[in-house]
């Protein structure tokens, strides 16, 4: 953690039965949103089996993973997909809790949001287990969810463990070298440091209200104000685009984004390439052989 | 020898006829370093913009090195080349200046712009990065670093373009006492190598100390005052007319006592 800002996203002491204003809320949560940016740097430094990888290999990971777990039906295979990405958590220093955490609760709940008629009777006919009605929940309809859940739950969290696991620079620089246009690239880096910039405008702003304010304000007052902030945001951001644009001209911007890639494969990735693909066609192989639809 | 730039009658508005400059007439020599002051809102930093070529004239004229300096002429890829080489400009935001993934990046960006061979633009990362001591941040993304940390790659950023002419808008603005120092001592050195420098500062002393030439914007846009710092700084009238220094009363015990007061840092 930077020294300077290791304040940041520290929860302030609560006190019981205590209503905190939405300005310092907001304030709160942008704070440990950025320190939480901070912090993936910090671990994505450190020591562990992914950090030490080519980010390039990782990159090229994810695809091979996401494909995989796309052609798995069998939701044994799923989950040994799943316990995989929690053993690669391990052993890349992420806590196995925390990431279990994130991921179930994101992308885990989105899918069983999204999974939840197809367990039904109603779009998947069967054996009735949990009767509810039309809403009754079936035998296949389960398999059929179960199966989803677990796929985007491997696949959203070997994602996420490579993002973690490798800094925001280390994934441009990849990005750029696996063939991304130039521009595209620029892009992704100059929204993400405006992403930063303007969170941080945005908690002075909550901030300096709530110095100013001795009421916590309406739900109607509030809402006022958060909207025309956002609108003050926006036209910062784009005065700052036009400062951004003019510091590009002065240092001689054409048009074209030439960048020093400097990322060379050892034989540690290699290796990793190489049991990645093997892992991929044992997956494959399970599934269709131990476990045949 | 020719002079780096030459403004003949320069004026510039913004938008809706809002007046930014007025009737420039200034000429700047090569190895000259000369420091621009003026109150919030008199145009010193527009006039550096123009001088960049990112802001042009609305009327009157502005060279450089005897090319007319305009949208058009910087079309010309040859000239475009030229010009950004020979002129670094840093920005008074640090966020706004680096915008790319790493100090490393930020750094390598212009020598990359200017068509370098790769080698000779790590070449010159390390040599300007060694110089600054900042070869510990190259790493590091932008929005990591401290303001101090940042005016440094900002600088360096331009540096690595090695310009011969460099317009600083605020240098001193967002350093501490130390950087302060770091910056003056490295104005000091552009000055040994007869580079030429234009700040445009609220920072009377910083500007006094680095530069040997003085221009007064006042409020109406237009240059009031263009003389040696010492001759300048001494108008105590002319530098209360422009807002530059203001009457600041306060008490010894019983007695009330009035004296001329300039504030150094930029208000945001």
């Amino acid at each position: 953690m930077i020294p300077a800002l290791a304040h940041i996203g520290e929860a302030p002491p609560r006190r019981r039965g205590s209503v905190r204003s939405l300005a310092r809320r907001t304030a709160d949560a942008i704070g440990h949103a950025v320190a939480e940016v901070l912090e993936n740097d910090e671990l994505a430094s450190g020591p562990g089996l992914m950090q030490a990888l080519d980010p390039r290999f990782k990159l090229v990971s994810i695809v091979a993973f996401a494909v995989t777990a796309s052609f798995v039906h069998s939701l044994p295979v799923l989950i040994a997909l799943v316990l995989a990405t929690m053993a690669l958590a391990a052993a890349s220093s992420v806590s196995v809790t925390s990431f279990a955490g994130k991921v179930w609760s994101s992308a885990g709940l989105f899918a069983l949001l999204v999974c939840a008629p197809s367990a039904t009777a109603w779009i998947t006919p069967g054996a009735v287990l949990v009767p509810l009605g039309p809403a009754s929940i079936t035998a296949p309809g389960l398999l059929i969810a179960s199966r989803l859940i677990a796929r985007v739950i491997a696949g959203a969290g070997f994602g996420l463990l490579v993002i973690w696991t490798t800094r925001w620079t280390d994934v441009l620089r990849a990005l750029s070298s696996l063939g991304v246009p130039d521009l595209v690239v620029a892009t992704l880096a100059m929204t993400q440091k405006q992403i930063m910039s303007l969170l941080r405008t945005v908690e002075n702003m909550h901030l300096a209200r709530e110095s100013r304010m001795l009421s916590t304000g309406s739900a109607t007052e509030n809402r006022g104000w958060v909207v025309d902030r956002m609108a003050f945001v926006a036209r910062r951001s784009m005065k700052t685009a036009d400062d951004v644009y003019d510091a590009m001209l002065a240092r001689g911007y054409s048009g074209a984004m030439p960048s020093l890639i400097d990322l060379r494969a050892t034989a540690r990735d290699w290796a990793w390439m190489a049991a990645g693909v093997t892992a991929c066609v044992l997956v494959l192989g399970i599934d269709r052989m131990v476990f045949p639809t | 020898m020719t002079a780096e730039f030459v403004l003949t009658g320069a004026s510039h508005s913004y938008g809706a006829g809002i007046c930014a400059l007025d009737g420039i007439d200034l000429t700047v020599e090569p190895g000259e370093h000369v420091a621009v002051v003026g109150a919030n809102g008199s145009g010193k930093s527009t006039l550096l913009k123009m001088l960049d070529g990112l802001a042009f004239c609305t009327t009157g004229t502005i060279a450089t090195a005897g090319r007319p300096l305009t949208e058009e002429a910087l079309e010309d890829p040859a000239f475009r080349r030229e010009f950004r080489s020979r002129v670094g400009f840093v920005f008074q935001d640090a966020d706004v200046q680096l915008f790319c993934n790493t100090a490393f990046d930020e750094l390598a960006f212009g020598p990359l712009q200017l068509g370098l061979d790769h080698d000779e633009v790590r070449t010159r990362v390390a040599e300007v990065a060694a110089s600054l001591r900042i070869e510990r941040l190259l790493d590091r993304a932008p929005y990591t670093l401290s303001g101090g940390e940042k005016k440094r790659v900002a600088i360096a950023s331009v540096l690595t373009m090695r310009p011969r002419v460099l317009l600083m808008d605020e240098p001193t603005n967002a350093l501490d006492p130390r950087s302060q120092v770091w910056l003056l001592d490295v104005l000091d050195e552009w000055k040994r190598a007869g580079r030429t420098v234009v700040i445009a500062t609220h920072d009377l002393s910083a500007a006094a100390e680095s530069c040997e030439r003085m221009i007064v914007l006042s409020e109406e846009h237009r240059i009031v005052a263009d003389g040696p710092p010492e001759e300048v700084l001494a108008q105590r009238d002319l530098l209360l007319s422009v807002n530059l220094v203001h009457e600041h009363a306060h008490r010894h015990g019983a007695d009330r006592h009035v004296h001329p007061h300039a504030h150094e840092h930029e208000h945001a």
